[in-house]
């Protein structure tokens, strides 16, 4: 069972919102922002535990995105999203403070896994403040 | 215009570039349609699934088996489509440490449509414990390629060509093995596309054909590359 909020952030309305009603349908609180602005905004309305993250959006990079939600929160856990053919930029994602990443189009089983294991993490953080 | 032969291999090298960006972008914004594709699949599924959906057993069976039918073609396409990244990728820096067996996997994807294509048996087997290499991931596609493209010619059909990667020395030696014997002759463009990566071509002959080929795979120091 997954009780951590979610927010996905994606410019791609219809995948955001595909994969929002999805993880909803499992029981997983989950909200959708388009942009990266609006991304910032929800972040402080819906305050979620997990963020899915793209790396490519046109008003903000993912990975400044990163930067601006862990500087806000370091509990937040960050999983990218990540179109690109090699595995270096999900690499370079989780240098900078990504929890995990996920190559697009994203197989649901991985990408529940990787929220079970960063809700995990955040349980066991909590847990040891 | 005569353009001097320094500013013409800039150019190409240009050219190639463009393409490989253009490639890449491509690629990429087909990832995006084929992740829509593929979670408004898994929500129609979920529908069924979470017994959202009316409808009689039979018909549901039919809507499961288009759902699970449109979801292999999703991952069959995602693979194509992460191959196209890497190869599309591979131009970005003119050396590079990587893989040999990785840039064999990703053209490997493309290649098996040509071998199919004329009935040849095609398969690619990595060798374990093959380390990565310093040299240009670019001309080592179109080398590659190339060489491929040499040994399909002269292939029948039904007759097969295997390639398997292993270590000699600090080279990664490239095997290309068919099962019955061909003549290669190879240009002297490719000539020089091999030397200029540092390899070397050779072959296992039986009188004046061929069974096997090697290509012999260096990683290239530092000093090599300012020459």
């Amino acid at each position: 069972m997954i009780e951590a909020k979610l927010l996905i952030i994606d410019d791609e309305v219809e995948f955001a919102s595909t994969l929002c009603q999805r993880l909803c349908l499992r029981g997983i609180e989950t909200a959708e922002a388009h942009s990266g602005a609006d991304g910032l905004v929800k972040i402080e309305e819906f305050k979620p535990d997990i963020v899915i993250l793209d790396l490519k959006m046109p008003d903000m990079n993912g990975l400044d995105m990163l930067a601006e939600i862990k500087g806000r929160d370091r509990k937040v856990e960050v999983i990218m999203l990540t179109g690109h053919g090699s595995t270096a930029s999900g690499i370079e994602a989780m240098e900078k403070g990504a929890f995990d990443y996920i190559m697009k189009p994203v197989d649901l089983g991985e990408l529940l896994n990787k929220i079970q294991q960063a809700d995990h993490k955040r349980s066991e953080t909590q847990h040891d403040n | 215009m005569i353009i001097d032969a320094v500013t013409e291999n800039a150019l190409r090298h240009e050219q190639v570039q463009t393409f490989g960006r253009l490639m890449a972008g491509f690629s990429h914004d087909m990832k995006n349609h084929l992740g829509i594709i593929r979670e408004s699949n898994g929500l129609v599924s979920d529908f069924i699934e979470f017994s959202e959906m009316g409808g009689d057993e039979t018909t549901m069976e039919r809507m499961q088996k288009a759902i699970a039918s449109i979801e292999r073609r999703i991952v069959v396409a995602a693979d194509l489509l992460h191959h196209l990244s890497g190869l599309a990728h591979r131009p970005d820096a003119e050396y590079a440490t990587f893989s040999v067996n990785e840039l064999l996997l990703e053209e490997y994807t493309f290649l098996s449509r040509f071998a199919r294509l004329e009935q040849v048996s095609f398969e690619v087997h990595p060798g374990e414990n093959i380390v990565a290499v310093h040299n240009d991931p670019s001309l080592l596609q179109h080398i590659f390629y190339r060489v491929f493209d040499l040994c399909l010619d002269q292939l029948a059909s039904d007759s097969s060509l295997v390639i398997r990667t292993s270590m000699e020395g600090r080279s990664v030696k490239v095997a290309y093995e068919f099962s019955l014997a061909i003549k290669v002759e190879v240009t002297t463009v490719l000539q020089a596309a091999i030397a200029k990566v540092g390899g070397m071509l050779s072959v296992k002959s039986a009188t004046d054909a061929c069974t096997h080929l090697y290509l012999i795979v260096p990683s290239l120091p530092g000093g090599f590359l300012e020459d």
